[in-house]
């Protein structure tokens, strides 16, 4: 089976050792920055951090390749509409359309960025256990007044828990009403808009079934949807600060640059 | 330790489940409950586990109502269920993380947590799957999951709706033999089933029809009532051959009548001595 893309890599790097909340903050962080600062220095400048991340991430090249490759075309596509509709001095013509230097600048710069961000987001995800994740931002969105909203960053993030364990379940029932459906004769390829219905009404009564029995068995298990613990101990230790620490100085630099 | 009075409860379609259910269940018993579908075993289940709330009489966990929010807590900490799907049970993407979800419910410390998980996992024999994600495990495995995730509240009585009907012969008798193990070291169990040979040394026996209880009592006496048979439960074929060498004269211990090698050696015996 392929690996599915952003998913965790065991390890025990310093990277591996942060709290989850240092990691998101940073990757926050980064993210916005990355779309904030317009010159190449700067993009440069983040490319060489993520590279020093990556290292001491012990990570594995294809970790970041995997989670790259499948947006490439669609980068691709972002950079030929900078370069071809961008107004400024064209350096060529084809047709109508005329390729400008100031697009290609542009097109390239945002290239850069969505491959950076994709990059950050890989390094945040295979760094750290799914549950760590969902149990730092739990922490982080504590203190906001959520209650408003009418769930509480329990409810949260038990939800965010339970959609990334529910979802192989879902598509292995895909796969069973596809087989049932097949198995009485319906054509999925030939009678694309007869089959949608076909599989989707018995898809959601088995899901919305199956939804019941986990709300059932939760609920056993003592869940009543209010403050509850975890098993991951959160505690900010001296690496997080130094962490946070470098990365204000690293962004500084940057928007000086 | 658990106790039923007059329960009476209708699903909101108008079915009646229940209808004024009178019942003791004492601390350390084994109980076995069978019936046929919709006889109102599940329903039983869920309100011995204070999941459903009666409509009329009470439900009473070691003197605690159901029917009282602020006890909720507690009973779930005492009353532990089992269903009979391990895929809808499992809420973590490890084994560990699905372990630990009750005692985070209960609010238990991360060091606590990690004891419970470590504890459940030892009374299932399951730490090498600790990392494991409870899908990629086969059913026995992940029913095993299942039991270890209510295990590790450590509650006093649990309680099993059906959970061996998914399961193959093999991973089925290895679940039962580590709720017979729970039972040996004191925890009183409920055990739903359609298959009786599961029950044979249950302590005793609660038939269910039309939500009320038909027939109570031990095993053997139980599984040589005549009415058993219009109730749409087959006996285990030992038992069935056993009552029919009876009408030949030849008469086998209950006891011997618990596997087939007991019941070869009874039989052994008897045609030596002729």
């Amino acid at each position: 089976m392929q690996e599915p893309v952003f998913s965790y890599v065991p390890g025990a790097s310093v990277l591996h050792r942060l709290d989850p909340r240092t990691k998101v903050t940073t990757v926050m962080l980064l993210g916005i920055l990355t779309f904030r600062i317009d010159n190449f220095a700067g993009i440069v400048a983040l490319f060489a951090f993520f590279f020093v991340l990556a290292l001491l991430s012990g990570l594995p090249v294809k970790v970041f390749l995997r989670a790259v490759r499948p947006m490439m075309l669609f980068i691709f596509f972002i950079f030929l509409t900078q370069m071809f509709f961008t107004d400024g001095r064209p350096f060529a013509s084809y047709w109508i359309l005329q390729p400008s230097l100031e697009g290609v600048e542009k097109g390239l710069k945002l290239a850069a960025r969505c491959i950076l961000l994709l990059l950050f987001a890989a390094l945040l995800t295979a760094s750290t256990d799914p549950s760590a994740i969902t149990c730092g931002v739990e922490r982080m969105v504590r203190p906001l007044p959520l209650r408003w909203l009418g769930i509480s960053s329990f409810e949260l993030a038990t939800m965010m828990n339970i959609s990334i364990a529910f979802f192989p379940l879902l598509f292995e029932r895909v796969e069973r009403t596809k087989a049932a459906q097949t198995a009485r004769g319906m054509d999925f390829v030939k009678n694309p808009l007869r089959s949608i219905p076909a599989l989707a009404i018995p898809l959601l009564r088995g899901v919305i079934r199956d939804a019941e029995e986990l709300a059932l068995a939760m609920e056993g298990r003592g869940y009543r949807g209010n403050r509850r613990t975890s098993i991951h101990e959160l505690s900010m230790q001296k690496n997080d600060w130094e962490a946070l620490f470098i990365l204000v100085l690293f962004i500084l630099f940057i928007l000086i640059l | 330790m658990i106790r039923l009075e007059k329960v009476s409860y209708s699903y909101p379609d108008g079915t009646p489940a229940l209808k004024n259910l009178n019942l003791v269940i004492k601390k350390g018993e084994f109980i076995g409950v069978i019936g046929r579908n919709g006889s109102g075993k599940s329903t039983l289940a869920l309100q011995l586990s204070g999941l459903l709330k009666p409509q009329a009489g009470k439900v009473m966990i070691r003197g605690m109502d159901t029917r009282d929010p602020s006890k909720l807590p507690e009973i779930r900490k005492f009353v532990g269920i089992v269903f009979q799907n391990p895929d809808t049970q499992f809420v973590g993407r490890t084994v560990e993380e699905d372990l630990a979800f009750g005692p985070e419910n209960l609010c238990f410390s991360p060091m606590e947590i990690r004891k419970c998980v470590d504890m459940a996992l030892a009374e299932t024999g399951l730490e090498k799957y600790r990392h494991r994600s409870p899908k990629t495990l086969s059913g026995g495995q992940g029913q095993c999951v299942a039991l270890a995730g209510v295990l590790a509240m450590r509650p006093e009585c649990l309680i099993f709706d059906e959970v061996t009907s998914m399961l193959d012969p093999e991973s089925g008798i290895a679940v039962l033999k580590t709720i017979k193990k729970l039972h040996r070291k004191g925890k009183t169990i409920v055990y739903i089933t359609h298959n009786l040979e599961e029950l044979h040394d249950a302590d005793r026996i609660i038939v269910m029809e039309k939500g009320k209880i038909m027939l109570e009592g031990e095993p053997e006496s139980v599984f040589s009532d005549i009415s058993l048979e219009t109730l749409g439960l087959d006996l285990p074929s030992l038992i069935e051959l056993a009552e029919n060498l009876k009408t030949h004269g030849v008469i086998i211990p209950w006891e011997k009548t618990a596997s087939p090698q007991s019941f070869a050696e009874e039989i052994c015996q008897l045609f030596l001595k002729t």
